[in-house]
């Protein structure tokens, strides 16, 4: 029971962090991007590929697996990721924005997807890897309660970046030109915000969390191609139920999903536990249509 | 040049299937706007509906009730209906967003059904044995192909029709104008979400009758048939062909497919084996590059949609409905 | 209208396949040349073992041709990637059968896939299929029906017997209870119910039964479960990349090193990705023999074309697959589907003059059909016998893990060893 608890809030941080790029595309972009996670996987796949071109060591810092090659790494992953977003959306997204039904960017984003999660497995091949082969115990903190470094430093980092989101968006003139076009795109623009400043940071802070997101999960569990595929439920479940637009919301919304996932295999068969954050993601909406954190409404 | 023409019988057989489920999407997507990203889930459904009510006795299944074939197809399609009216109940109040993302979670939720719920579905085996309609009249498997694939056609041609009159009728032009502006709608006296569901109900029944053809076409069922890559595959064809037109529908299946198994077969002849998972990947990107290309380029698809509802209303459809049509695009 | 389009259609269709089909007529050498076809995982979820089992089908038609061909014409091995969805294997294989004019089809791996392709593909065109790979018991229902008409066979042993193996093993090693974390397919279900029933009957526990999807991000939830019982031991039934992932988190978690594997986890994909050192105390199983000439034959082979041991789940197995198949059609004395299936167990089996793998038994076995003899195919995996549902009872090898991550070969056990365990249960 613990354990469970223990392995939610640590799958849940991962989650976490996938979901405020998600959340905050929904929000300010308005719609719901399917090839979000793919950037996760994306980050994580470059950041492999700076340690491989360059043949780096893992050295590992104090417990962890990993070190300041990764960490240098990931830099040049959140780089790359960048890069992918602010150019598919010139390419794709910019291009649609405005001119189609909204729905029709959400199909775009299924393309999207299906092309760069093929591209990495082209690149890269199907096979899962590691960061490092070096596997890492867990420690035993209490009776039947056991965790791995690795995990609370991916705990205690996703705490520090929400913190750093939510105060960016509270106190700099961007977060705020960014919350106004997420209440309403028509109102900020006739204040004087530029929507297409709005639209290059939303993929900028969205690609960089989702490229650290990817790498953390790397470090923590594998890299497949498909992995941010598999994440994408649970990812939306964080989003919604948060309120989309809300980033505390996806936080809370993420370490939520984590725990009901963990805590459900005491209860249903492990063969369920794939459907149970989209199931959580009904009952919530059935009861507060808004998310359980309502933030911005979103409208329509 | 007997075995291309079986080849050809065999591709347009699964094409066909496909057209019929393209054309639910289509009345889901193209006339209502309702975007369902679980369409195979309702396959699924129809097929695991078909194969539990007309599958041979096993003492280990819950199913197998032995039915004739059609009245499994046809409690194939009442399950997929009755799945699809539980979805739009759910969901349909919802944002749209919201639509897609849970009809994506159904879909996957169905598929661990089916692969976990063993005693009703045969799990991660399957459904085995399962009856191929009128089988036993034919002693030649050719002639028979050439048979299910003219049962198959029938099927699509009724659905095709149908919906033809469907969307051509009053209730069809309600649904685009609910997909147009649902608060002109509202304040012209219709009901959006009851019209909505109806056509969400609809659509997931044709899916449904899908999955039952499905049935009879391979005699087995399992959970690997209804990958979520199918959905995918099933929304390029409709993307492609373009939406709000069932010939469209009908067209892309045949491109979206064609590719597909075509470049298969390129890949194989070409590509030495040890680079061939690779190169799997470079079709999944074809399809990308597909599906965003014709959105780029031609949003409304190969066909596109019909600009009036002009071949039988002529002159004869309102102006204002004629306004609305002039106004996509 | 409809109508219409379809037959343009047809006719585009009929065009580029037609076309590209005499691309590759006109590309062959004039001589004449029979297809073999195969239709495996090259991409998708089995995408890790696809590509290896392949290359061994591959092995089998070289050395084949190398003796000078079957039915005195070059074979030629047609790939095909199922991409591990079962709309594209049948469409693979009905190309390969209807247009390319395959009359032995090779595979699939995964029962989801191979069992449509026999259903709708196989049996109505009356072409003999052999799989390497599918462990589904539904094949042995579906061909005691009558339903398959004997078209299907399949060279690896259905998985019930190596779940009574691997209980006499975790017996024998001591173990009072065993966790089993198995993958949600026809193949893990089939081995843990097996496994289960003979441990249990030998007085064992089995503590929990834990199923796993496949593709999963991450088997946390999972491992903690089967872990929170404590057993003495973890039997794992899964494929190299999910298993590799699932063993990590239950070796990171504190589980114990008392491991048993399944046959699918033979790879050293998997023991890298895990680590050697943790696997010091692990037992697995595999279908194979590992001696007799007619495996070493094979194994040298392997190596000398791939330069690495044949490791790995279905490598023996394709070969033979792969073998019988063209050894059946030499002996038909026609490469024709229905003459194949009955031919299949006439070179396998007793009786006949033993040909093991290799050009030089190829040669062998043609020179001895052109005289009318019998010839008795000893495979890859060791004797070969076809019951009357196309499957194979086999022997199987014990193996571990050494200290620098090599596979080790730790005990065997023959088919009366096998049988007389079934039989004691």
């Amino acid at each position: 029971m613990p354990q469970a608890l223990a392995d939610g809030l640590l799958t849940g941080a991962i989650y976490a962090l996938g979901a405020i790029g998600l959340t905050l595309t929904m929000g300010i972009l308005r719609f719901a991007n399917f090839a979000h996670a793919e950037m996760m996987t994306w980050g994580a796949y470059m950041a492999l590929g700076v340690l491989t071109v360059f043949s780096l060591p893992s050295a590992p810092l104090g417990p962890l697996t990993f070190g300041w090659p990764l960490i240098g790494a990931t830099v040049i992953a959140i780089l790359l990721t960048i890069g992918l977003a602010l150019l598919i959306d010139k390419l794709i997204f910019a291009r649609l924005r405005g001119r189609v039904n909204h729905l029709t960017l959400v199909f775009a984003s299924f393309g999207v997807a299906l092309l760069v999660r093929n591209l990495i497995s082209l690149i890269f091949g199907g096979e899962a890897t590691y960061y490092t082969n070096t596997l890492q115990m867990a420690i035993r903190i209490a009776p039947g309660l056991r965790v791995m470094p690795d995990q609370v430093f991916i705990f205690c980092l996703s705490i520090v970046l929400v913190i750093a989101i939510h105060l960016f968006l509270q106190k700099t003139r961007l977060g705020l030109a960014m919350r106004a076009v997420s209440e309403s795109p028509t109102l900020a623009e006739i204040n004087g915000i530029s929507l297409s400043r709005v639209v290059k940071w939303v993929w900028i802070i969205g690609g960089a969390l989702a490229a650290i997101a990817g790498v953390l999960y790397g470090v923590s569990v594998q890299l497949r191609p498909e992995f941010g595929f598999q994440l994408l439920l649970p990812l939306f479940a964080a989003a919604i139920i948060g309120g989309v637009g809300n980033v505390v919301g996806a936080v809370l919304g993420g370490f939520f999903i984590g725990i009901v996932e963990s805590m459900s295999v005491l209860v249903i068969p492990a063969g369920y536990k794939l459907a149970m954050p989209f199931i959580v993601m009904l009952l919530v909406l059935y009861v507060r249509p808004t998310g359980l954190f309502s933030g911005t409404s979103g409208g329509k | 040049m007997v075995g291309i023409a079986l080849y050809i019988v065999f591709f347009l057989t699964v094409v066909s299937i496909y057209a019929i489920i393209v054309m639910g999407l289509n009345l889901q997507w193209g006339y209502t706007g309702l975007f369902n990203a679980g369409v195979v889930g309702f396959f699924a459904i129809g097929a695991y509906g078909t194969a539990i009510l007309s599958g041979p006795d096993n003492v280990r299944l819950i199913g197998g009730f032995e039915l004739p074939y059609f009245i499994g197809v046809i409690g194939g399609i009442l399950i997929a209906a009755a799945a699809g009216l539980i979805v739009a109940l759910a969901t349909l109040k919802l944002r749209e967003e919201y639509l897609a993302i849970a009809t994506f979670g159904i879909s996957i939720s169905i598929q661990l059904v089916a692969l976990n719920f063993a005693s009703l579905t045969g799990g991660a085996n399957g459904l085995v044995g399962l009856p191929r309609p009128f089988y036993q009249f034919f002693t030649e498997p050719s002639v028979y192909s050439v048979f299910f694939l003219c049962l198959v056609l029938v099927f699509a041609a009724v659905v095709y029709v149908a919906l033809e009159r469907a969307v051509r009728s009053p209730w069809g032009r309600v649904l685009r104008a609910i997909r147009e502006d649902v608060t002109a709608a509202r304040s012209l006296g219709k009901n959006p979400t009851m019209i909505r569901l109806q056509s969400f109900v609809l659509g997931s029944a044709i899916m449904g009758l899908a999955g039952g053809l499905y049935v009879g076409f391979i005699g087995f069922v399992s959970p690997i048939d209804f990958l979520p890559i199918l959905t995918f595959q099933i929304w390029a064809m409709l993307i492609v062909g373009g939406s709000g037109n069932n010939r469209g529908a009908v067209l892309g299946c045949l491109i979206v497919w064609g590719l597909w198994t075509a470049s298969g077969y390129v890949i194989s002849n070409l590509v030495p084996p040890g680079f061939q998972s690779r190169a799997g990947a470079l079709q999944a990107m074809l399809i990308g590059s597909v599906i965003v290309l014709t959105l780029l380029f031609r949003p409304r698809g190969l066909i596109g949609e019909e600009d009036v509802i002009s071949t039988h209303a002529g002159a004869s459809a309102t102006p204002a409905l004629q306004a609305d049509a002039a106004e996509k695009g | 209208m409809q109508k219409n389009i379809y037959s343009a259609l047809a006719a585009v269709t009929l065009a580029v396949t037609g076309g590209s089909f005499a691309g590759t007529a006109s590309a062959q050498s004039s001589d004449c040349t029979y297809p073999l076809g195969a239709v495996l995982s090259l991409s998708g979820s089995m995408a890790a073992i696809g590509g290896a089992i392949g290359d061994a089908g591959q092995l089998a038609v070289d050395q084949m041709n190398e003796a000078g061909g079957m039915l005195g014409c070059e074979v030629e091995y047609r790939l095909r990637d199922d991409q591990g969805q079962p709309n594209v294997g049948i469409d693979a294989a009905m190309s390969l059968v209807s247009i390319e004019g395959v009359e032995v089809l090779l595979g699939a791996i995964q029962s989801g896939i191979t069992m449509p392709v026999l259903t709708s593909v196989a049996v109505p065109e009356g072409v003999t299929q052999i799989s390497c790979c599918s462990t589904a018991p539904n094949f042995t229902e579906l061909a005691a029906s009558g339903d398959t008409q004997g078209y299907w066979f399949r060279t690896l042993p259905t998985v019930r017997p190596q779940g009574f193996v691997m209980a006499d093993i975790a017996r024998e090693r001591g173990y009072e209870s065993v966790a089993v974390i198995y993958v949600n397919s026809d193949y893990g279900v089939a081995m843990t119910e097996a496994f289960n029933d003979a441990f249990t009957a030998a007085g064992g526990t089995v503590t929990e039964m834990v199923p796993y999807n496949q593709e999963q991000a991450s088997y946390r939830a999972e491992v903690s479960t089967a872990l929170a019982t404590e057993p003495d031991a973890l039997f794992l039934v899964a494929f190299p990349a999910d298993g590799a992932t699932a063993l990590r988190e239950w070796l990171s978690f504190g589980g114990t090193q008392n491991i048993l594997l399944s046959n699918a986890l033979r790879a050293t994909e998997f023991i890298d990705a895990v680590g050697a050192e943790y696997l010091q105390n692990a037992a697995g199983i595999d279908n194979a023999q590992f001696d007799g000439p007619s495996v070493d034959a094979f194994n040298a082979a392997w190596e000398e074309r791939f330069g690495s041991a044949p490791e790995g789940p279905g490598l023996h197995t394709m070969y033979d697959a792969a073998a019988i198949a063209m050894l059946a059609a030499q002996k038909a004395g026609v490469y024709e589907g229905a003459a194949i299936r009955d031919a299949v167990r006439e070179v396998t089996g007793p009786g006949g003059e033993v040909i093991n793998p290799g050009p030089e038994g190829f040669a062998r076995a043609i020179e001895v059909l052109a005289e009318g003899g019998d010839i008795s195919y000893v495979g890859a995996t060791g004797p070969i016998e076809f019951d009357d549902y196309g499957d194979v009872s086999g022997p199987y090898l014990i193996w571990g893990v050494s200290e620098d991550g090599e596979l080790t070969q730790v005990d065997t056990w023959d088919v009366e060893r096998v049988n007389e365990l079934m039989q004691g249960q």
